[in-house]
């Protein structure tokens, strides 16, 4: 089988050099030649060239010059550098600007010539297979992500249908006819339900780019409580806001964030305590936002604390989705934020984290 | 009048608004197209037409974005005696978005339908 054509364009003032290349190497490659840089330019422009070899020392425009000047425009041919032996200052130059695969020195030996453009053609091959292999994973990530929003949307509408039963046997009061059968099926649903909210929340962190609006986060704490404690009454919330000027940030993941982090609060509390407390301080300064949420839950076992941010990682005793903290790790990464966490199982948990004023 | 493509949701929520006793009655369709036909027929018959609307907004074929888009071509002698909530399970920012732009939409509800909310809205 005849391997596929390479197409190598030779950049070089000497007219011999010129010809004796073509004689040397036109049965392997289909050799394009030219006689200057702004030649070889324009052979760039009409054939889609796969190596490039260029002399260094030419009127006009040097080797290197040429390919500093074709980095951005054609970033994919392989160079290689013809260069006397002497010429080390243009070598370095090659070399750090560039974007030189080899160097060869003059006058060349065939088949170290040869086998420089059998690389530089691997080295072509291999970055461009490497580029379709990514678009394409880009594609089927794309398409991945796309179907876990609809199914989530899809399985979503079914199960409020679900609930939306149980809300109408509450209210013609027939719950606690069927022993606790009812309540079952409300808790499964509820968690059902709960689990494809994260899905949806993990999906937007990935997709959504970054955007930035004004936040007052005094607003924001009390509406994110008021969702969360609606369930549960019993937790004290003390709230000290510290904002004495405009913040900007991702709306959306911040709330992500912060929602994750009350509604945890909330979850993990002692079963017996009596005094629930959770303390949230916010200070925003110009450069970030330092927000700290801590509670006198159950606390978090030393030997858990690396865990809790990895996906699916639950605590044996309580058992929650494994993506709460998952997300709000995810979503810090996405606006440049950072998150701590202390933790005892006498005194309770707090989470300190500093988000990036964006303004 | 209750506008939903999904046929256990419409009688769940017929019934769930029905106990409020917030209406004399309710008006089902299951679809865009049906809900249109129903206000064209009774323009001029006011005793027939819905003083509020419930309207779903991922349906086949019209969805409630879109059945907005014909509602407002009704006079406003009408629609402003009429409401519009959006009812929906949706999640998503942008449509949430979009329906609260919307001058002929009071409120986006979020499913499951809680007739709480609606007490509050009206």
């Amino acid at each position: 089988m005849r391997p596929p054509s390479v197409r190598v364009l030779y950049i070089d003032d000497e007219e011999n050099n010129l010809s004796a290349f073509k004689a040397s190497f036109r049965r392997q490659y289909e050799i394009y030649t030219a006689i200057s840089a702004a030649d070889g330019l324009k052979i760039l422009q009409s054939v889609d060239i796969q190596v490039i070899i260029a002399d260094q020392k030419m009127p006009n425009t040097t080797g290197v010059e040429f390919f500093k000047s074709i980095t951005e425009t054609y970033p994919d041919p392989i160079r290689i550098l013809l260069t006397g032996y002497t010429d080390i200052e243009a070598l370095a130059d090659a070399i750090n600007h560039g974007d030189i695969y080899r160097y060869i020195t003059k006058p060349w030996n065939d088949l170290e010539l040869h086998n420089s453009i059998k690389n530089a053609y691997d080295a072509y091959k291999a970055k461009i297979d490497l580029r379709n292999k990514i678009a394409e994973l880009e594609k089927t990530n794309d398409e991945l992500n796309r179907f876990i929003y609809s199914i989530s949307h899809e399985l979503r509408a079914p199960l409020v249908s679900v609930i939306g039963i149980v809300n109408l046997v509450k209210l013609e009061n027939m719950y606690n006819s069927s022993g606790e059968y009812w309540s079952l099926i409300e808790t499964c649903s509820n968690k059902l339900d709960y689990y494809i909210q994260k899905t949806l929340q993990y999906y937007k962190n990935n997709k959504t780019v970054a955007e930035t609006s004004e936040i007052d986060f005094k607003t924001l704490v009390t509406e994110l409580i008021e969702v969360h404690a609606y369930a549960d009454k019993d937790t004290q919330f003390t709230v000290n806001v510290v904002q004495n000027m405009p913040f900007k940030g991702d709306l959306f993941r911040i709330e992500v964030i912060l929602g994750n982090l009350i509604s945890n609060a909330i979850k993990y509390q002692k079963v017996n305590e009596l005094n629930k407390k959770v303390n949230i301080d916010i200070e925003v300064g110009a450069a970030l936002a330092e927000i700290s949420i801590s509670d006198n839950g159950m606390g978090i076992l030393n030997e858990h604390l690396e865990k809790i941010f990895t996906q699916f990682f639950k605590s044996k005793v309580h058992h929650g989705s494994g993506l709460g903290l998952f997300i709000v790790k995810e979503a810090l990464n996405k606006i440049n934020g950072r998150i701590a966490v202390s933790s005892d199982v006498d005194n309770g948990t707090t989470f300190t984290i500093t988000i990036p004023n964006a303004k | 009048m209750l506008i939903d493509d999904n046929e256990i949701d419409l009688k769940i929520n017929a019934k769930l608004i029905s106990l409020t006793k917030l209406f004399e009655e309710i008006i089902i369709c299951q679809s865009g197209e049906e809900a249109l036909n129903y206000l064209n027929k009774h323009l001029q018959n006011e005793n027939k037409l819905p003083t509020f609307i419930l309207l779903d907004i991922q349906m086949p074929e019209m969805d409630g974005f879109e059945f907005l888009n014909h509602y407002k071509q009704f006079s406003r002698s009408f629609t402003d005696t009429c409401p519009v909530a959006m009812l929906s399970s949706t999640l998503d920012f942008g449509d949430i978005q979009r329906a609260e732009a919307n001058p002929y939409v009071i409120k986006l509800l979020k499913k499951p339908f809680s007739p709480k909310e609606l007490l509050a809205l009206l």
